[in-house]
């Protein structure tokens, strides 16, 4: 019995210990390495003015709020969120952040149950399913002080507010639009006598010949990579696939979502020179690469071209080798004339499900939380695909945004239909099988195809 | 010493040396990867993954713990964790015994289709049961509570099957002759067979006390507050889609060891040699 | 011994005697009312939603609008599903090659650590190790340690055999996560078996090696026989838990590369958060109980010989 009393003591001294230790201090996360606005804070984002034509209620609200956590995103809805409730004193809100690998399960299980949040955030590519399955409650245009959906996406780039767009009514916003570029580490280029501005592969083709001086193989090994596709996510897989098959004439998905044509001759065609580009310049055996650390290969060096959003720009700017030593440039093509790239992104949207004056409040502050880009580039590291944040002062601090819009303006969104998962996973089986076990690439697209159609039948 | 006498000697001595090459390969495999979690936490974030690899960290990372630690509210967290632990362990301790006393010397009606529907509960996995215990725990208003997080758990398959299987090696004579003696029912469970269980016992508590701390799905899905978060999950708050610290996350990870490590330890003394059955044959 | 005379404070609080049932009931009432509380938790919390999750195997269920009734739909359409069947495959592979080197080397540690050996304790608390890690944290671990130069490659370089692919292989990546899979389960299973080995009493062995048994003879015909209802608990839970792991393949490779770990519950899980079709998910998980619970039900069969003894 004594061991039992000794062990039951222990366990009770450590638990009181963590209950007694002091609290942490609160340490504002890191900003990232950007400079902040010089300019005086925009107004829009301290008074934001009640539309006319809808009174704020004065009842009290409670709102729940989940989003996937990241320092300085989360660091920055925790500067606004209480800025709102000093505004709004009868409003309060609860934030949970949730780790964006569970945020699908949590958010599913929630709604399942009728205990999901008032304001969701979720890749926009999620949101068709949502949508038709009347998960989501539209903009609510009194609220947001606006005549008509047009009106307010004619504050995105064309294109930008698509995502959220069902049936022409808004339904979410993005509070992130990224397109992927092609990103070059300086220190690799210049170790092979090449100028990261002007070397840089502006087709598929330039960066096949370019590829030899740049990956570099020691006794079997591949110890440096000149450019990799990616091969941690087939989410990864298929936002890269989707422009290559574009740029070769393709269509992944008919226009209205229903139909998948995964293995058509463009498709194809795409397929191949993923396999051409990746036997020239990578080594997918060599990758560290995982789903929470998507860039590693790139920031440790061991990578010279690699295809990211401009996300990634706090995490590289402060990595040890790369740091802000490198260069953006515009998405490889197969046809410089025609561009054709992708964007995604992640949005608000509001739970439909819900009581009405969460409803309204939720969008109130969703314009809040959205008013000023400038801010969201600069303390969070996002770029919204709006208008006239090429013009802003942090717009000009942040590294090679123009680059970054320009791929935005040429995109297409990443496909948006309910089966997404379903393809993603699809085709990042049939790339798989063609890189790693020379499967023929028309054989490998047939068998996505047939996978895809099973599913969306 | 003549030639057989040193013959068995040297088949004596290989055996040894076999043994012991075999235990120290087996240490060597199961420390590897924990080794692996700990250095990491020691080494700067760019020497995690550098190639070729680093054994040992250089420079030494010192402040990964405390960074860690503060980046979160862990120790919430871990006062969350440990509360949890230990009621879910208390609690299969008694419950599971208790219920594998009744079915390994009880004989009763229906007591194999209870053991049987009791084993099946354990074979579906939770991502389908999940939706409708939620919806269970919904009408209780358990969600985001600490009752909500322990008592679907509270007691399991796996630890009424550990206790009966245990308890069916418990000799029935002995049970028997403390009957005749007129001991009741209740004394004889706590203080015959319950102390001859000590090993099934500890290993019982400690693997219960792990799948508890450990559990993830299930804290994730009904917890929506933060002060209710448990270790795991903010251990999960590290990892992003955009970068994860590394070093901090596997300090973290190595602290969030550190309870099973000790319960272990003290409870090894549970498994000694030979548990004697002294009262049987006297 | 006379029990009858001490009173500790435990038996004030047991069945009363003046219930007046003879002695058999008496034994059949404490057994059944032990039972209870475990009983009704488990039938609230586990045994009733998996009756709902039956329910929602035979409906259309996207987990967001009410389910829809469709009878066998979902089982007969998986029976046609390359996708499923494929990962049925995997899964009983994973199964079979993770579960008997598991028996093998869990018996084998455990029937070590029964003798005395210097250092056990120490030894045996590295040899638990594996149990002790968080189950994503070890994969993050051994997804690093699998790296094409990570240390696993490198100890092999050691013994001059040659880098394996390990994940970046659909042909290799499934006996990588097996071997996760046994290095995991081994200590776990051991500890078990040492349970079960520490209650069989010395003098049984003893008799035997002074009947002229050797030591091999004794633990065949002695020893073994005496940890049949440990086996069945090894056997089975090995089983069930392997027929369960999905963590370690969704986060080292998800499932990939070409769905060559696309193991069953990892599918499951899949189907139901990512193609948010939950019904056809729950029919899947229907399909692995039936599978599991014949397995289970054959075990019992082999191993129930001489309880109650």
């Amino acid at each position: 019995m004594k061991g039992r009393n000794l062990l039951a003591m222990l366990l009770l001294v450590a638990v009181l210990i963590t209950a007694c230790a002091p609290a942490a201090p609160e340490e504002p996360a890191e900003p990232p390495a950007v400079a902040e606005p010089t300019t005086a804070a925009e107004p829009a984002a301290t008074d934001a003015p009640v539309a006319e034509g809808w009174t704020f209620p004065t009842e009290d609200v409670t709102l729940e709020i989940w989003w996937h956590e990241y320092g300085p995103f989360t660091a920055y809805m925790e500067e606004m969120i209480p800025k709102y409730m000093e505004m709004h004193p009868n409003v309060t809100i609860n934030a949970t952040k949730v780790s964006s690998a569970d945020l699908n399960q949590k958010l599913s299980a929630a709604i399942a149950t009728g205990t999901g949040p008032d304001i969701l955030d979720q890749d926009a590519s999620y949101y068709v399913q949502y949508y038709e399955k009347g998960v989501l409650e539209p903009l609510n245009l009194e609220v947001w002080g606006a005549k008509s959906y047009e009106e307010v996406a004619g504050n995105y780039l064309p294109g930008g507010a698509d995502a959220g767009t069902f049936d022409e009514k808004i339904y979410a916003l993005p509070y992130q639009g990224n397109s992927m570029s092609l990103w070059i580490s300086n220190k690799l280029f210049e170790d092979a006598g090449l100028d990261p501005v002007n070397d840089a592969p502006k087709t598929w083709e330039d960066m096949i010949n370019i590829c030899p001086k740049l990956k570099v193989v020691k006794d079997g090994v591949t110890v440096q990579k000149a450019f990799d596709f990616p091969y941690h996510s087939q989410r990864w897989q298929l936002q890269q696939f989707q422009p290559l098959t574009e740029q070769f004439g393709g269509e992944l998905l008919s226009e209205d979502g229903k139909t998948a044509a995964l293995n058509s001759p463009e498709a194809v065609e795409a397929l191949k020179q993923w396999k051409r580009v990746t036997e020239a310049c990578g080594d997918p055996k060599t990758t560290m690469n995982t789903p929470s650390n998507p860039n590693q290969d790139f920031i440790d060096g061991r990578l010279a071209m690699w295809i990211t959003g401009p996300w990634a720009t706090p995490q590289i700017a402060a990595s040890e080798f790369v740091g802000e030593d490198f260069t953006v440039v515009g998405l490889p093509q197969v046809d410089p004339t025609n561009p054709r790239t992708m964007v995604y992104g992640w949005e608000w949207a509001v739970n439909a499900d819900r009581p009405e004056i969460n409803k309204q409040v939720a969008w109130d502050f969703i314009k809040f939380v959205l008013s000023s880009p400038e801010e969201w580039l600069a303390k969070a590291g996002f770029v919204q695909p709006v208008e006239g944040l090429l013009e802003t002062e942090t717009a000009k601090t942040f590294p090679f945004l123009s680059v970054h819009l320009k791929d935005v303006e040429t995109a297409s969104w990443y496909i948006r239909s309910g089966y997404v998962n379903e393809i993603s996973l699809a085709v990042g089986a049939a790339i798989d099988s063609v890189v790693y076990d020379n499967a023929d690439p028309q054989a490998a697209l047939d068998a996505a195809q047939a996978e895809a159609e099973n599913a969306m039948k | 010493m003549n030639k057989s006498a040193f013959n068995l000697r040297l088949v004596r001595g290989a055996k040894k040396i076999f043994i012991y090459a075999a235990l120290a390969l087996a240490a060597f495999v199961s420390l590897l990867p924990y080794y692996w979690m700990v250095s990491s936490a020691f080494k700067t974030e760019s020497n995690i993954f550098r190639l070729p690899i680093q054994w040992f960290p250089n420079p030494i990372n010192w402040m990964s713990f405390v960074n860690g630690w503060q980046a979160q509210n862990f120790p919430r967290y871990f006062f969350n964790s440990f509360f949890v632990s230990i009621a879910i362990t208390l609690g299969t301790l008694v419950f599971a015994s208790l219920a594998g006393y009744s079915l390994a010397k009880f004989r009763y009606p229906g007591q194999n289709i209870f053991f049987i529907l009791i084993l099946s509960t354990m074979m579906l996995p939770l991502e389908v049961t999940m939706v409708p215990l939620f919806l269970l725990i919904k009408n209780f208003e358990w969600q985001n509570t600490y009752q909500g997080l322990i008592v679907p758990f509270l007691v399991e398959g796996f630890g009424v099957f550990l206790m009966r299987q245990f308890m069916l090696g418990i000799p029935r004579d002995l049970i028997e002759a403390a009957r005749i003696d007129g001991a009741s029912e209740m004394r004889i469970l706590v203080q015959i067979v319950m102390p001859l269980c000590k090993p099934a016992l500890a290993a019982l508590g400690v693997f219960t006390f792990r799948e508890a701390w450990d559990m993830y799905i299930w804290p994730l899905i009904i917890v929506s507050k933060d002060d209710l978060r448990t270790v795991p999950l903010g251990i999960s708050l590290f990892m992003g889609n955009y970068g994860t610290a590394w070093d901090q996350l596997m300090a973290i990870a190595t602290v969030g060891t550190l309870p099973m490590i000790l319960l272990f330890f003290l409870l090894q003394r549970a498994f000694i040699q030979g548990i004697t059955m002294t009262g049987i044959k006297g | 011994m006379d029990l009858s005379q001490k009173k500790s404070p435990i038996q004030r609080i047991n069945v009363p005697h003046f219930l007046k049932l003879s002695a058999p009931r008496q034994q059949k009432l404490f057994g059944y009312l032990i039972l209870l509380p475990t009983l009704v938790i488990i039938f609230l919390f586990r045994f009733y939603p998996m009756m709902q999750a039956f329910y929602i195997s035979m409906t259309d269920f996207d987990l967001i609008s009410p389910p829809k009734f469709v009878g066998l739909y979902n089982f007969i359409d998986l029976l046609k599903d390359p996708l499923f069947l494929n990962s049925a495959k995997i899964s009983l592979t994973y199964v079979v090659f993770a579960v008997v080197p598991t028996w093998i080397i869990s018996l084998g540690l455990a029937v070590l650590f029964n003798r005395n050996i210097p250092f056990k304790n120490l030894i045996r608390s590295a040899i638990f190790m594996p149990v002790i890690m968080p189950a994503v944290v070890m994969a993050l671990v051994w997804n690093f340690m699998y790296h094409q130069q990570g240390v696993v490659n490198v100890i092999l370089g050691w013994l001059q055999i040659s880098p394996i692919p390990w994940l970046r292989s659909s042909s290799t990546a499934i006996w990588a996560i097996i071997l996760i899979g046994i290095w995991r389960a081994s200590p776990y299973f051991m500890v078990i078996f040492l349970a079960g080995l520490q209650a069989i009493p010395e003098d049984f062995m003893d008799a035997a090696q002074i009947d002229g048994a050797n030591s091999w003879q004794t633990f065949w015909y002695v020893t073994l026989p005496l940890l049949k209802p440990t086996t069945l608990l090894v056997v089975v839970m090995s089983i069930i838990t392997a027929m369960k792991v999905f963590a370690v393949p969704l986060i080292m490779t998800h499932g990939g590369p070409a769905n060559s770990t696309r193991v069953l519950p990892l599918f499951i899980y899949q189907t139901a958060f990512e193609f948010f079709d939950m019904g056809r998910a729950s029919a899947m998980s229907i399909f692995l109980f039936a599978a599991v619970m014949i397995v289970t039900l054959f075990q019992i069969r082999i191993f129930s010989t001489g309880e109650y003894e």
